[in-house]
């Protein structure tokens, strides 16, 4: 038995290997990192033979390290369970930024409601079929009577109103409604990448907007009724100023001398 | 019709200093009246005060020309001068050049001036600068701006060019219902 065990061991290479600085070892990137000084003599004899050599130490240190890892066995075979890795990687590209969230995904997040899948197809009972919610195929009959052929008046109703117009505007109303809060939410993350209090930053767009409409009348708002205490709006316009025609012609001549004077300096 | 802007006389005095340099203050400091240069439908007229003042009651649309048209800006905001000054230009002209009787009919035709046709030249005359051409006997034909100084006019052969031509009194005939 033993003699077997001795003639086993020399066909294989020991898998102690010894070095006089120890690895540095990045287990969680399965990654070594060798500090050892090369030979130069053993190298210049034989260059393959030398690295194939180093190369084989260093796996071999490497899969020893791995082997002494904690493991875990499942069904699958036994896995080392890997540390966190070590050595920092640079990213090729950039961190992605964290999306803004909207209101109803902020108040979601704190009253922790969670989105349901529902699936795209609905189990009809009288006809056995399952059948899309909406879109394509979501009437496979175009004969069938639709589902709301008719709608109860309420209690207290109007009998009069119209049942399926009402119904056409709330749903035009909740799209009007819902594109506001749509908007609202894109300004305010606007204002958030820009490091604004949003609420700032709709202070100062209705300030700008307000400062704009008080000079749109034909006076620039000279005329205009005013609030108590309002601030004073500074023309911002900019205004080309032209000398008069018929102004004072010894000014005007002293005027052009002046350029004259600049230009044939500048020239010489 | 209104007085041209700082940005606007600079352009402009830019383009008549090449032709007579520092004898502009004379057009502007005149014994005899008041004179003003004054921008209308993007052309720069020379005028007396009192023409001026006459002229003011005469609408935007309706008023053609007055006083002297010395030349236009262009889209681009650069100044042309016109034939139409001329006159001033002769009168306080810094270099001059005198065109051979023979010289006279192909410039008038919108031609460069040939070295063939140089009669006289004033000395010194740089290259590149601006000069008002005159026959032999002292009558201004035109303007224009030299290829060469004197000094190299001298080795020029004959077919070269002495005076690249800007304007010439033939645009009288030739431009007649463009000049104002």
């Amino acid at each position: 038995m033993e003699v077997q065990l001795k003639n086993d061991k020399s066909k294989f290479k020991s898998t102690e290997v010894e070095k006089a600085i120890p690895l540095e070892y990045d287990l969680g990137n399965l990654a070594a990192f060798d500090t050892n000084p090369i030979d130069p003599k053993a190298l210049k004899k034989g260059k393959d033979d030398f690295l194939k050599q180093l190369t084989r130490d260093n796996a071999q240190l490497i899969m020893n390290a791995i082997f002494n890892l904690p493991t875990k066995s499942s069904e699958d075979g036994v896995f080392a369970t890997l540390p966190e890795p070590t050595t920092v990687i640079p990213r090729e590209k950039p961190v992605p930024k964290e999306k803004i969230l909207t209101r109803w995904e902020k108040f979601a997040k704190a009253k922790g409601i969670q989105k349901k899948k529902r699936s795209r197809f609905e189990y009809d009972e009288e006809t056995g079929e399952y059948k899309a919610r909406y879109g394509y195929d979501h009437t496979k009959n175009k004969e069938e009577i639709p589902e709301d052929w008719l709608i109860e008046v309420p209690k207290n109703a109007d009998p009069m109103e119209d049942q399926y117009e009402k119904r056409a505007n709330e749903k035009k109303e909740r799209i009007e409604s819902n594109k506001k809060r749509q908007k609202r939410n894109q300004e305010e993350a606007e204002a958030i990448r820009k490091n604004i209090n949003p609420r700032e930053a709709r202070k100062q767009e209705l300030l700008n907007k307000s400062l704009i409409a008080k000079t749109s009348t034909a006076s620039l708002g000279r005329f205009d009724k005013k609030l108590k205490n309002e601030p004073k709006v500074k023309n911002q316009g900019i205004r080309k100023h032209r000398d008069s025609n018929t102004g004072d012609m010894k000014a005007e001549k002293e005027k052009t001398l002046e350029i004259l004077e600049k230009t044939i300096e500048k020239k010489k | 019709m209104r007085p041209l802007t700082e940005e606007e006389t600079k352009v402009f005095f830019q383009k008549l200093a090449q032709y007579i340099g520092r004898n502009i203050v004379h057009l502007i400091n005149r014994p005899d009246d008041t004179y003003c240069f004054r921008l209308h439908n993007n052309r720069v007229y020379y005028v007396s005060e009192s023409i001026m003042k006459k002229a003011t009651c005469i609408g935007r649309d309706q008023l053609l020309s007055l006083g002297v048209c010395f030349g236009k800006f262009t889209k681009t905001g650069k100044f042309r001068l016109h034939i139409t000054a001329l006159d001033y230009l002769a009168q306080y002209a810094k270099y001059k050049i005198w065109v051979k009787p023979n010289g006279e009919m192909p410039f008038m035709y919108g031609n460069h001036v040939l070295k063939a046709h140089l009669g006289r030249i004033t000395e010194d005359t740089p290259e590149h600068q601006g000069a008002i051409i005159y026959s032999m006997n002292d009558i201004p034909l035109g303007f224009g701006v030299t290829a060469r100084s004197t000094s190299d006019c001298r080795k020029l052969d004959p077919t070269g060019i002495v005076v690249f031509h800007q304007a010439d009194i033939g645009e009288y005939l030739r431009g007649e219902e463009t000049l104002l």
